[in-house]
């Protein structure tokens, strides 16, 4: 019997993690990507390796899915983390209030915390704000966006996974009764045309999968929600540091590499494929990252960026929920062969891609379990190495 | 559109026959001049070495080859080309100290400087040497 | 946008089995926006046939190499103000020394085939991801804490190096750098590795690499490290065995 195959739409963190998942369950994987590896969301991603601590008051299935991913994730791909805790801080009163729901809430999500005096606080980061009320140890850590991806795509690959870059999904291919049967697709590096038959059509286009699932006459409730991210040019930290309070505009500074990225804001637009940074929200940054880590004033900015983040569910903005979900349209839309997994963090990419080869599993009736969580991944560079 | 090239995905390789490359000024840092600078004096040298042994057999003809060779290299325009191979000689020298220092980690990350320097030197040396060459 | 230059943006096209021409774009800038973002506004808005490569945005992946106005630059962090002017032209090619796959994006397979073949870490302890103790304005360095290495595997180094375009087989600047990092001492397999004629001797000392790097790894200073240490392992090899 032939392997059945499976087109994923998308490569960035869910797209190539869903071809890891699937290609270790002995499915024959195919993913095109419109550009190249994480280049839309995931690429963009500021790189919080999140504990969870900042979904642990309001949203704590999210912050559940976070501590539990993280502990994996740093099991099964040590070689692009920067595995240094955080430290959620507080600076004034408010701050200190929210501390009691924190404790409380990372408690029901096992998120493990410690709470530091204000002196051992800047003890372990002398740069941080030294007006610092409390602060609390958290297992959070940073990664690099696109090394992650790449070590789930070297993974597949070894498995047998095939990855068409620079290839743009144009439409779905229908069998006349409503069955998604496969992908028609535009090579760009030689604008061919080329159709790809599938079993089974995986749209993880994440802020865009409204855009896919619309090919085939089905919706996907995703509002795209972008923020800015501005880049400072000097390590001031170690960890990440987080205000300690409900989410809001840049309430983190991590450190990566020579530089801390300052995050993030949250706004709507209409244009999916270019979103422009706001001035005023850098200003923002700069004001709100300055009360974390004072330094920042002085130093030069690197880089600023926006992201668009796929929110999914109720809510608006801040407020929505960050779990991811995998919608099988033959239930939504009643039409069949096409799964869209969108909403989530790219700390979640792992459990997002389990879930979604599960739901495809099902459809297809193949039976076969997840083996994603106890396989260590392949250096990011095999990715290159290994013919497609 | 401005211009098109006649070339297919394969010619942006690497490959020896980028030699030119190492000639193309275009885009370059002070340290990538000192480069470019050791390659021409380095061929130039070697041209004259060729072009040297060439006018020294003249020397093989005789009296008459003898006279006519002085009377060569009195010229100004002899001396003058003269000049040229000793400021050659004194740059490709005075860079290659450089970079055997960089080699052995003396100076790298002074690399620029010492560039500069060493081509002030250069040049006192090769006006020192050209005055004694035209009033001698 | 705060002040709005106008710009042309030349781009270097090429297809697979197609010859190469520019394509010409009139843009507006804002000097104080990257050259990344000018790109990517042509593929959203005037050309989406327009290939190039581009993840992080932030200088930590190095995706968006590319040669702007003939010198290597990591256009996610060049500033418009830094390398054109009001009514100027902008002309991007991709990189050298790699074989084009479409239009900016080039094959950078051989650079990580070499970074994994030195065993470049891309993390490690903190201390030894600097070639010198960091200025004391940042925070300790103490041996605890685990980093990413500085070199975001950009390809800009090779793309620059006058060494790397006419030797097919020399390792390059990122991948001696990444061998410098891993230290040669006990390592005798490396020592071979780097201690060869497309190893630390094919460089002929014109530190473009180092000028061109945008992440701090500093190749050339690493290579000449590199030298000395074969030095010693040599030397001290003879005194050893004699």
């Amino acid at each position: 019997m032939s392997k059945p195959n499976v087109v994923i739409v998308g490569a960035g963190f869910t797209g190539t993690a869903t071809a890891h998942d699937l290609a270790l369950r002995g499915f024959d994987v195919t993913v095109i990507e419109r550009g190249d590896i994480c280049n839309g969301t995931s690429g963009r991603t500021h790189g919080l390796l999140h504990s969870g601590g900042r979904y642990a008051v309001k949203d704590q299935e999210s912050a559940i899915e976070c501590i539990d991913e993280n502990m994996i994730l740093r099991k099964i791909v040590p070689q692009v983390i920067e595995p240094n805790g955080g430290l959620f801080i507080a600076i004034d009163e408010g701050d200190l209030q929210y501390g009691e729901t924190f404790i409380a809430g990372c408690e029901a999500c096992h998120i493990p915390l410690e709470e530091l005096t204000p002196k051992e606080a800047l003890k372990l980061e002398p740069n941080i704000n030294p007006n610092v009320l409390t602060a609390f140890l958290i297992p959070d850590g940073t990664f690099d966006p696109l090394r992650l991806a790449l070590s789930f795509a070297a993974s597949a690959k070894a498995n047998g996974a095939k990855f068409k870059t620079y290839t743009e999904a144009k439409s779905l291919l229908m069998d006349g009764k409503g069955t998604v049967v496969g992908v028609k697709a535009l090579e760009r590096t030689s604008n061919q045309t080329v159709e790809l038959r599938a079993d089974m059509v995986v749209n993880a286009t994440g802020a865009w999968a409204g855009e896919i699932a619309e090919m085939a006459g089905a919706s996907v409730p995703v509002k795209p929600t972008p923020g800015v991210m501005v880049v400072y040019d000097q390590r001031f930290v170690q960890r990440a540091i987080n205000r300690l309070n409900a989410p809001g505009d840049g309430d983190i500074v991590l450190p990566q590499r020579r530089m801390v990225v300052v995050g993030t804001t949250s706004f709507e637009i209409d244009n999916l494929d270019y979103v422009p940074v706001i001035e005023e929200q850098v200003q923002l940054m700069l004001e709100r990252g300055a009360e974390l880590v004072p330094g920042i004033r002085n130093a030069k900015v690197r880089g600023k960026y926006t992201a668009t983040r796929p929110l999914i569910g109720a809510g608006e903005g801040r407020s929505a929920a960050r779990t991811f979900k995998c919608y099988d349209h033959k239930e939504t839309d009643n039409v069949d062969g096409l799964v869209t997994i969108t909403g989530g963090k790219a700390t979640t990419l792992r459990a997002m891609a389990e879930k979604t080869a599960d739901v495809v599993c099902e459809k297809l009736g193949v039976h076969a379990a997840c083996a994603t969580k106890d396989t260590p991944l392949l250096s990011y560079r095999q990715y290159y190495n290994m013919p497609n | 559109m401005i211009w098109r090239l006649k070339v297919d995905t394969q010619h942006n390789r690497p490959s020896p026959s980028k030699f030119w490359n190492w000639f193309n000024p275009v885009g370059r840092q002070t340290s990538g001049w000192a480069f470019m600078l050791q390659r021409v004096t380095a061929l130039g040298l070697t041209f004259y070495l060729f072009l040297h042994l060439i006018i020294l057999g003249q020397l093989a003809n005789g009296p008459q080859g003898y006279d006519s060779f002085i009377a060569l290299v009195s010229s100004p325009v002899f001396i003058a080309s003269e000049l040229i191979v000793v400021a050659g000689a004194i740059l490709h020298g005075l860079n290659g100290i450089r970079i055997i220092l960089t080699t052995f980690g003396v100076s790298v990350t002074r690399q620029k400087q010492l560039f500069y320097a060493l081509m002030v030197l250069a040049l006192i040396i090769i006006v020192i040497f050209g005055i004694h060459m035209f009033t001698a | 946008m705060s002040e709005k230059w106008n710009i042309i943006l030349k781009v270097l096209r090429q297809k697979q089995g197609e010859t190469s021409h520019f394509d010409e774009y009139k843009m507006d800038a804002d000097p104080d926006e990257y050259v990344l973002d000018v790109v990517e506004r042509v593929w959203a808005f005037k050309d989406r046939t327009v290939c190039f490569r581009h993840a992080c945005h932030h200088s930590t992946c190095g995706a968006c190499g590319m040669r702007v106005n003939d010198a290597e630059k990591l256009t996610c962090i060049t500033y418009i103000r830094e390398v054109t002017r009001d009514g100027g032209t902008l002309k991007v090619e991709p990189l050298r020394n790699f074989p084009v796959v479409s239009d900016l994006v080039v094959d950078m397979g051989s650079l990580y085939r070499r970074l994994e073949a030195v065993g470049a870490r891309s993390v490690l302890p903190a201390p030894e991801a600097e070639i010198e103790k960091p200025p004391s304005r940042w925070s300790s360095d103490d041996e605890q804490y685990i980093r990413l290495a500085d070199c975001i595997e950009c390809g800009l180094c090779i793309s620059a190096c006058p060494a790397a375009a006419t030797s097919s087989d020399y390792l390059g600047p990122a991948v001696l750098a990444g061998a410098q990092a891993n230290g040669l001492k006990l390592n005798p397999e490396l020592l071979n590795m780097v201690d060869s004629e497309d190893g630390v001797w094919r460089c002929h000392s014109a530190f473009e690499c180092t000028a061109v790097c945008p992440s701090f790894v500093d190749p050339a200073r690493r290579i000449m490290d590199l030298r000395t240490q074969i030095f010693k392992e040599r030397v001290g090899g003879l005194f050893r065995k004699a």
